[in-house]
C-alpha cells in the first residue's frame, strides 16, 4: 500500500524523503486568476480554471486549509466587478463588512470591501491589489467598535455542523493547514501601513492591546480546534518586509510580536502541531532568525528580488528550517534557457536535503505564459526523475 | 528630530529663531543633516521605516515653524522629480516613501500618483521642467510599462532633459540598464542617493 499524501508531507517535513518532489497547493504552488484566462487564449485546456482539474493535470499535491474556520486569512465572497471577480481575503473579522460602492470612472471603482477598507479597483482585473483609500481602524474608539467582530464565540465562526466538519476533515489522507492569522499583516490591514507604523510610536499600548486581542482569538479558537481536529500544519501570514528588510525594527518585532506568537506557537506544539509556516513576502533575511526562536520553522514565499536565498537559509540553519518557493518568477518569463538554469541552480540541492516544497517564488503572474509554466513543471519533473507531464 | 520627536524639534527651531539664528541655517544646518543622519543610520539597519516616518514628520514640524521665516527661498532647491506609480498599478506606499525623503533632503517632488500614463509622465516632465523622472512598479506584468514611459519621453524630446530613475519590488538594476534608465533605488533613502547622484551627472 502506497503511502498518502498526509503521511508523504509529514514526512517530507521531517526530512525523510530527500528528492521527493511535492508540489503542494493551494496557495504555495498557486496562480493569480488573469494567469489562467490568460493560459486558455494560449492554449490550454479550458478546465485549467477548475482547481481540481489543475491539481490533477500538474499533480500537485493537495493541502486541505481549514479555511471554514474563519481565524486567519480567508476568501469569502466573490463580488461582481462589471463581470469580473473582486475577492477580498478577509482578516478575520465576523461578520464581515457590507460591500457598498463608493464610485466609479471609466477605468475604476471605489468601494467598501468586506473588511471595511476603501480601496480602488481596476474594472477589467479587479484581482489585482488595490489601492487602499481607507482603513477601518483609526483610533482608540474605531478600535473598540472594531474589535466586537474579533470574538472567537461568534457562532458564524464556526462550521455550522461542527461534528460533521470533524469528522470529514479527520478522515481525509491529505495534510490540513489551520490559518493562524498575523500579528503585523492584520494590523495593516486594519489601520493602513503609514498609520500604523506611526502608532508604533504614537500610541505603543494601542498595537499591543489589539496584538493582545489576535493572541487572544487565536489561542481560544486553536484550543477548539485541535480539541477535535488532526490538525498537521499552521500558517501565519504576515507581509512584513520589503525589498531590503522588515518593515519594523528586530526591537519592536521581539517587544511586540515574539511574545504573543510564542503564545500562539508552544499551544499549537503542545497538541503536536509542529510545522508552523510564516507567509511574508519581502526580504526575510533578518526575520527568519527572530521567527525561529518564536517557534515558526517553515517559510514561503522567499522571494528572490527581495534577496532571498534557500540554499543559503538551508546552509546557516540546517533541518531547523522548512522552505518553500524561492524559484525566481522572473526567470519564468524570460525563457526556458533561464528557467533550466533557475532551476538547476537550487531545485536539485534543495530536493535532496529534504523539506523543501519547490514552487515559484509568489502566485504565478500573468505575464508566464502556459508554454514556459509547463515547461518549468516538466524541468522540476526530470530533477526529480519523473517521466513528463503528458501533452 | 533623529529621535523622531516633533516637539522637541519645534521648541529648538523656535529657541534657535529666537536666539537670531539664520533660519536658512536652521534649515540647512540643522534640520537636513539630522535627516541625513537618519538615513545612514537607515542604511546601516540601525533604523526602520517607523522611525524614518516620524523622523520626517518630526522635521515638517520643524519647517513648519521656519516658512514664515523663509518667505522667497526654495527650499526644495536640490532638483524636481516627478514621481509616479506606472499604469496598471496601484500600489503606492513605496512611492509615498520615496516623496516624503526626497523632500526632506530638499528635493520638489511632484507627485503624480499611481496608475500613472506615459502621457501623464510626459505632460508633467514638461510642465515642472524635471530633473528627474522617478517610476514605480510592485509587479511584473506592469515592468515593461517603464520602457513605454521612456519611450514617450523620447518622442517627446524630453529624454536629454530628464533622468529616469526606477525602483519598485522587481526592478533590479540589470533592469534598470537593460530599459536605460539612469537611476535605481531599493528603497526609501537610497533613492536620495540616487537622485542626488543623477543631478550630478
Amino acid at each position: 500500500m502506497g503511502i498518502s499524501n498526509r503521511e508523504r508531507f509529514l514526512a517530507i517535513c521531517r526530512f525523510e524523503r530527500p528528492g521527493d518532489l511535492c508540489l503542494l497547493t493551494p496557495y504555495i504552488n498557486d496562480f493569480w486568476p488573469e494567469t489562467l484566462e490568460l493560459w486558455v487564449k494560449q492554449g490550454a485546456p479550458e478546465e485549467i480554471l477548475d482547481s481540481r482539474f489543475r491539481r490533477a493535470y500538474f499533480q500537485f499535491d493537495h493541502i486541505r486549509i481549514l479555511r471554514e474556520i474563519k481565524l486567519g486569512i480567508y476568501s469569502d465572497r466573490k463580488l461582481d466587478i462589471c463581470g469580473a471577480a473582486y475577492v477580498y481575503e478577509i482578516p478575520p473579522i465576523v461578520p464581515p463588512y457590507q460591500p457598498r460602492l463608493i464610485s466609479e470612472d471609466e477605468h475604476t471603482i471605489t468601494l467598501i470591501n468586506e473588511g471595511g477598507q476603501k480601496v480602488r479597483v481596476f474594472k477589467d482585473s479587479p484581482q489585482k491589489m488595490p489601492m487602499f483609500l481607507d482603513h477601518p481602524v483609526k483610533d482608540r474608539a474605531s478600535w473598540e467598535e472594531y474589535k466586537k467582530r474579533l470574538d472567537p464565540d461568534t457562532p458564524e465562526r464556526w462550521p455550522s455542523d461542527w461534528d460533521a466538519y470533524v469528522q470529514k476533515m479527520n478522515s481525509r489522507d491529505e495534510p490540513t493547514m489551520l490559518n493562524v492569522g498575523s500579528f503585523f499583516g492584520f494590523l495593516r490591514e486594519w489601520m493602513g501601513l503609514e498609520s500604523l507604523l506611526y502608532m508604533f510610536y504614537d500610541d505603543p499600548n494601542l498595537i499591543e492591546e489589539m496584538m493582545d486581542q489576535i493572541c487572544y482569538l487565536e489561542t481560544e479558537s486553536i484550543k477548539r480546534v485541535v480539541k477535535d481536529v488532526r490538525v498537521d500544519s499552521a500558517m501565519f501570514w504576515e507581509d512584513m518586509a520589503f525589498k531590503t528588510g522588515p518593515l519594523i525594527s528586530p526591537d519592536m518585532f521581539r517587544k511586540f510580536m515574539m511574545p504573543r506568537y510564542r503564545q500562539v506557537t508552544d499551544m499549537l506544539r503542545s497538541s503536536g502541531v509542529d510545522v508552523i509556516f510564516v507567509d511574508s513576502d519581502g526580504n526575510l533575511n533578518e526575520l527568519i532568525p527572530l521567527w525561529i526562536e518564536c517557534g515558526i520553522n517553515s517559510f514561503w514565499p522567499l522571494e528572490c528580488a527581495a534577496a532571498n536565498d534557500a540554499v543559503a537559509l538551508r546552509k546557516k540553519f540546517g533541518r531547523n528550517i522548512i522552505l518553500g518557493g524561492n524559484i525566481d518568477k522572473r526567470a519564468l518569463l524570460k525563457g526556458k534557457n533561464a528557467i533550466r538554469q533557475e532551476i538547476m541552480s537550487k531545485v536539485p540541492l534543495l530536493l535532496e536535503s529534504g523539506g523543501y516544497f519547490p514552487s515559484v517564488d509568489h502566485f504565478v503572474p500573468p505575464d508566464v505564459t502556459w508554454e514556459n509554466y509547463r515547461y518549468f513543471i516538466n524541468n522540476l519533473r526530470e530533477v526529480a526523475g519523473l517521466s513528463k507531464l503528458p501533452e | 528630530m533623529e529621535k523622531g520627536d516633533d516637539k522637541q524639534t519645534t521648541n529648538i527651531v523656535r529657541k534657535a529663531l529666537a536666539s537670531r539664528v539664520p533660519p536658512l541655517d536652521i534649515l540647512e544646518r540643522g534640520l537636513v543633516p539630522g535627516i541625513q543622519a537618519l538615513g545612514k543610520l537607515f542604511k546601516d539597519g540601525q533604523v526602520y521605516l517607523p522611525e524614518i516616518l516620524i523622523s520626517c514628520r518630526a522635521m515638517d514640524r520643524g519647517v513648519e515653524e521656519l516658512k514664515p521665516y523663509l518667505a522667497g527661498t526654495d527650499i526644495h532647491n536640490k532638483g524636481t522629480v516627478v514621481l509616479g506609480t506606472v499604469e496598471g498599478d496601484l500600489h503606492d506606499i513605496g512611492k509615498k516613501l520615496v516623496r516624503l525623503m526626497l523632500e526632506c533632503n530638499g528635493f520638489r517632488v511632484e507627485d503624480l500618483g499611481v496608475d500613472v500614463s506615459a502621457d501623464s509622465f510626459v505632460s508633467a516632465a514638461h510642465k515642472h521642467s524635471a530633473n528627474i523622472v522617478g517610476m514605480s512598479t510592485l509587479l511584473t506584468i506592469t515592468m515593461p510599462y517603464m520602457s513605454k514611459v521612456i519611450n514617450a519621453l523620447e518622442q517627446a524630446g524630453l529624454r536629454h532633459e530628464v533622468k529616469i530613475m526606477i525602483g519598485g519590488a522587481p526592478i533590479t538594476r540589470e533592469f534598470a540598464d537593460d530599459v536605460a534608465a539612469e537611476g535605481f533605488a531599493e528603497d526609501c533613502v537610497s533613492a536620495v542617493d540616487e537622485a542626488t547622484r543623477l543631478m550630478k551627472l
